[in-house]
């Protein structure tokens, strides 16, 4: 039952510890919570049977160090659209070929002032 | 009989009664997008609706411009750049040149719609990624708008006297292809967004085709007064849901 806890908790803290320096870093939340009740669990038995405890520190850390990092990624970064000129550059030419376009249109009889 | 007799009589009210006291140019709205991932709503996109006034020879019309744009911290994962647009009368916003570019990762797609109302004919050129040109010229019912001008159009509907549960009814030409959608006024809600505590109209969107989910599913708040700017926005769509939240709103008319 510990082995299986400690190593449930691994897969957790590793995959926190990618998913926090991703993007993707708001979902890290789950799996670095679910490590550490697993992480808690194996700690809780490996106590009972006097067993090393080195592997279920190294854990705690990561997932400590994800939670972190996705807290302060969360909280602290800005949501910001830096690549304008692609989509400027685009602006421009759509609407230099869109007033051509709307030049060869017949829009005498329209209402339009 | 009866239903296309409705659907008709719909499209020319809307189309009739639909003026512009609503849209002016130099409008400017900015929305943050956001995507539900495994239950966690994630910031993905910049939406900006932008309205601006375009001179030709003959006319002045107005030019509706939208556009998308990941957060620069997703474009090295799925990097999208879109821009919408469309030429419109001022006043009935009825659209006259329709253009949609949009770059999505590795998927591109050119379109655009050149509108004749006096033969009901769009003439349609399409682009893809090997630049491979297709052009079709297709029939449109009276009242079809392209999706940008629909938009700003749901806008100009007078919603005051609308009873909750009420209908309306207009057709969108998507991909050369025209879609029945209709909007359901669900009653008035107060919201508190980016640009403060509105009153608010809640409206329900569903269309014909599966592009939106379900009936109450996708849902948008236009405030409620003489702007109705939309304020907030829930879909539904087959890869998933997410919102559109408004973060400024700029050059308002009202």
């Amino acid at each position: 039952m510990k082995r299986l806890f400690t190593i449930l908790a691994i897969i957790m803290a590793v995959l926190a510890t990618i998913l926090s320096v991703l993007p993707l870093s708001n979902l890290a939340f789950f799996p670095a919570l679910a490590a550490l009740i697993f992480a808690s669990m194996a700690y809780f038995l490996s106590k009972k049977s006097g067993d090393p405890k080195k592997i279920i520190h190294f854990i705690f850390l990561l997932s400590i160090i994800s939670l972190v990092l996705s807290t302060y990624k969360a909280m602290f970064t800005e949501t910001e659209v830096t690549n304008t000129e692609e989509l400027k550059a685009k602006e421009k030419e759509s609407k230099e070929d869109a007033l051509e376009d709307l030049e060869e249109l017949d829009l005498g009889d329209i209402s339009i002032n | 009989m009866k239903h296309l007799l409705f659907l008709f009589c719909s499209i020319v009210t809307v189309t009739t009664l639909a003026q512009n006291n609503a849209i002016a140019p130099g409008e400017k709205l900015m929305y943050t997008a956001s995507y539900n991932m495994s239950g966690i709503l994630t910031d993905i996109a910049e939406v900006t609706m932008e309205t601006s006034e375009v001179k030709t020879s003959k006319a002045t019309l107005l030019r509706l411009k939208c556009t998308a744009t990941t957060y620069s911290k997703w474009d090295n994962f799925f990097k999208i750049v879109d821009l919408y647009e469309s030429y419109v009368n001022p006043n009935s916003l009825t659209p006259y040149l329709h253009k949609r570019d949009i770059n999505e990762g590795s998927y591109y797609k050119y379109m655009k719609y050149t509108f004749d109302h006096k033969t009901n004919t769009i003439k349609s050129i399409q682009r893809k990624k090997n630049n491979q040109e297709e052009n079709k010229n297709f029939s449109f019912n009276s009242g079809t708008k392209d999706i940008v001008s629909t938009l700003y159009n749901i806008r100009l509907f007078n919603y005051q006297n609308m009873n909750i549960g009420s209908k309306k009814s207009f057709t969108i030409v998507f991909d050369r292809e025209e879609v029945k959608a209709q909007i359901t006024y669900l009653g008035k809600e107060t919201l508190d967004t980016k640009i403060g505590k509105m009153a608010c109209y809640k409206l329900a969107i569903s269309s014909s085709e599966n592009v939106l989910q379900g009936q109450n599913n996708n849902l948008i708040w236009l405030t409620a007064d003489n702007n109705k700017v939309i304020v907030y926005g829930k879909f539904k769509i087959p890869v998933g849901n997410g919102e559109l939240k408004i973060k400024s709103a700029q050059g308002l008319k009202n």
